[in-house]
């Protein structure tokens, strides 16, 4: 297995009548009335929105709009309003900074020095504004994490995660880029630098250490059980690098799963209760 | 026995649990493809039940013969066809011992049962975990022809269909669950085992989503020169029906003598092999 740029390469048509199959379907099993979606401004949120729109019709699509003062950026608020105008979905906004404010001052032990900390509760407060909507709008809330995202960790457990359907799970950060244009995400949100927005100026690429481009491709030789030596080898890029990535990948299965609890009993939540997914 | 047959493949989703709803489906297929002169109606794996059922299939899983092939059995009386399905099969003997079954009931009633001897427990698929894995190939002979039935992965196994073919299947009836990540191997396989055994085959594949996985259709008609004769959509529910000439197998096996050229030896050397791999 060769890794470059083109075993990356998917058929985009497919991949989009695909993601769409796959929204219909489970919005139509649920019975739900639609979606709603954080959208932030970025690629993965926007072409979440966007595809959902073209899979489900724009009116049944609600995008939240959630900015605070401390990460407000004029450009992504611009550029969630575009994309909703092109595919034809609703939004709305909603100044978060209060709300955090509130946890800030609330909280005996908040210490604003810790921006993880603090970074995980804007996204966790944005989870609950997402859910409010989704609860009282008989709708789902649509995840919008990509894969290179979700397999490094790079996300806050029961934060911008949490979803009850994640369509672009499967697809790697540069896939998902792909699919944007492909779909006709305006080429300014495509080819802007990603960011969770959890604090000023944060960066993803910067924050992880490597650019996406890379990373996709070592994570894609990971996810087909290449040896380590050969993915350093085929790309040219130091061990050490990999294996912090490698250790990431492995060490955050936590964040991806169910609570762990000790077996006791005779069928156990998340190890031998095995159940099909029958409702949505 | 008839030397040309209509048969329809009945492509369809199902209603995952809801063993009623999926027959009243398998019903209506049976009443239009009939309509349309079929005399075979193949539908594809696990069609009784859905194909991901995991803990459920304890409660979903019936002998056979039993109620719900007793229904398809009338059905076959009723409509003068020939019906091939897929179900979880409870053994008579035992109370959690299931099998991954296909059927084949006739306008006479209950034909024959195929057990699926390739379980894929890999990837995303779990069938190991739920099911026994059956020991023999099954071909029935009946007034449409010898019937051969394997399932799904049986089919990455060239021996299953060699063997349901020198026991004297001209038709193959391969019903299948394929998620769309699988498309490119199915489509070869299905013309390679059809080619390499001279035999007509049937190929029946699921659509829809269950937990995450797109079923892609595609089921189709092959003719002994590994030629598609007529294959039903991708992804969505279809019913396709098409007319075989047994007597087509003649010139294709005189042209490429598979059969007649076989090697028994190599097979007691591709076993001692296999045991050392």
């Amino acid at each position: 297995m060769k890794l470059e740029p083109t075993i990356l390469d998917l058929d985009w048509s497919e991949v989009e009548a695909k993601i769409k199959r796959f929204i219909k379907d489970y919005v139509e099993k649920s019975g739900a009335k639609g979606i709603v979606l954080g959208l932030s401004g970025g690629i993965d949120s926007c072409t979440a929105a966007a595809i959902s729109a073209l899979a489900i019709g724009g009116d049944k699509v609600f995008g939240l709009l959630l900015p605070e003062q401390e990460t407000y950026n004029v450009k992504d608020v611009e550029h969630a309003k575009l994309v909703a105008e092109k595919f034809g979905f609703k939004t709305e906004m909603i100044d978060a900074t209060s709300t955090l404010e509130a946890f800030y001052t609330s909280i005996p032990i908040f210490e604003s020095t810790d921006k993880i900390c603090k970074g995980n509760i804007k996204a966790r407060v944005r989870m609950i504004y997402l859910y409010y909507y989704a609860n009282r709008l008989s709708m789902l809330v649509c995840g919008s994490s990509d894969k290179s995202e979700t397999m490094v960790g790079y996300f806050t457990k029961w934060g911008d995660v949490a979803a009850d359907i994640s369509p672009l799970m499967d697809l790697y950060k540069t896939q998902v880029r792909k699919l944007a244009q492909h779909i006709g995400v305006p080429k300014e949100i495509v080819t802007k630098p990603a960011s969770p927005a959890l604090w000023p100026g944060q960066l993803a690429e910067e924050e992880l250490g490597i650019k996406y481009e890379i990373l996709d491709l070592i994570l894609y030789g990971l996810e087909h059980f290449m040896k380590t030596e050969e993915i350093t080898q085929q790309l040219s890029v130091k061990k050490e690098l990999l294996n912090k990535i490698k250790s990431r990948w492995l060490s955050m299965e936590h964040k991806r799963r169910m609570p762990l609890t000790t077996k006791i009993q005779y069928r156990t939540m998340g190890a031998d209760f095995r159940l099909p997914r029958t409702r949505h | 026995m008839k030397e040309k047959i209509k048969i329809a493949l009945a492509q369809i989703s199902c209603k995952r649990g809801n063993k009623a709803e999926n027959i009243k489906k398998v019903e209506s297929r049976v009443t239009k493809a009939k309509q349309q002169g079929a005399e075979l109606v193949i539908f594809p794996e696990l069609s009784l039940t859905g194909y991901t059922m995991r803990d459920q299939i304890y409660e979903l899983a019936e002998t056979i013969p039993g109620h719900s092939t007793t229904v398809l059995e009338k059905l076959a009386k009723k409509t003068g066809t020939y019906i091939v399905f897929g179900m979880p099969e409870l053994s008579e003997k035992t109370q959690a011992t299931i099998y991954n079954a296909a059927v084949l009931v006739g306008p006479n009633g209950f034909i024959g049962k195929y057990r699926k001897m390739y379980l894929p427990t890999h990837s995303v698929f779990e069938e190991k975990r739920y099911f026994r894995p059956g020991y023999q190939t099954a071909v029935f002979e009946t007034e449409l022809g010898k019937i051969g039935l394997i399932i799904c992965y049986d089919i990455f196994f060239p021996e299953v269909s060699r063997l349901t073919r020198l026991k004297g299947a001209q038709l193959i009836v391969c019903i299948s669950a394929s998620p769309a990540t699988r498309r490119t191997f199915f489509e070869t396989l299905t013309a390679a085992r059809a080619i390499e055994n001279t035999a007509f085959l049937a190929y029946v594949n699921l659509v829809g989503i269950e937990d995450g996985l797109q079923f892609w259709g595609g089921s189709r008609l092959v003719g002994p020169n590994g030629k598609t004769l007529v294959q039903a959509k991708y992804d969505e529910e279809d019913l396709v029906i098409d007319e075989i000439n047994y007597a087509d197998i003649r010139p294709t096996e005189a042209f490429v003598p598979i059969l007649k050229d076989l090697r028994p030896e190599l097979f007691e050397k591709l076993k001692e092999t296999a045991e050392k791999l």
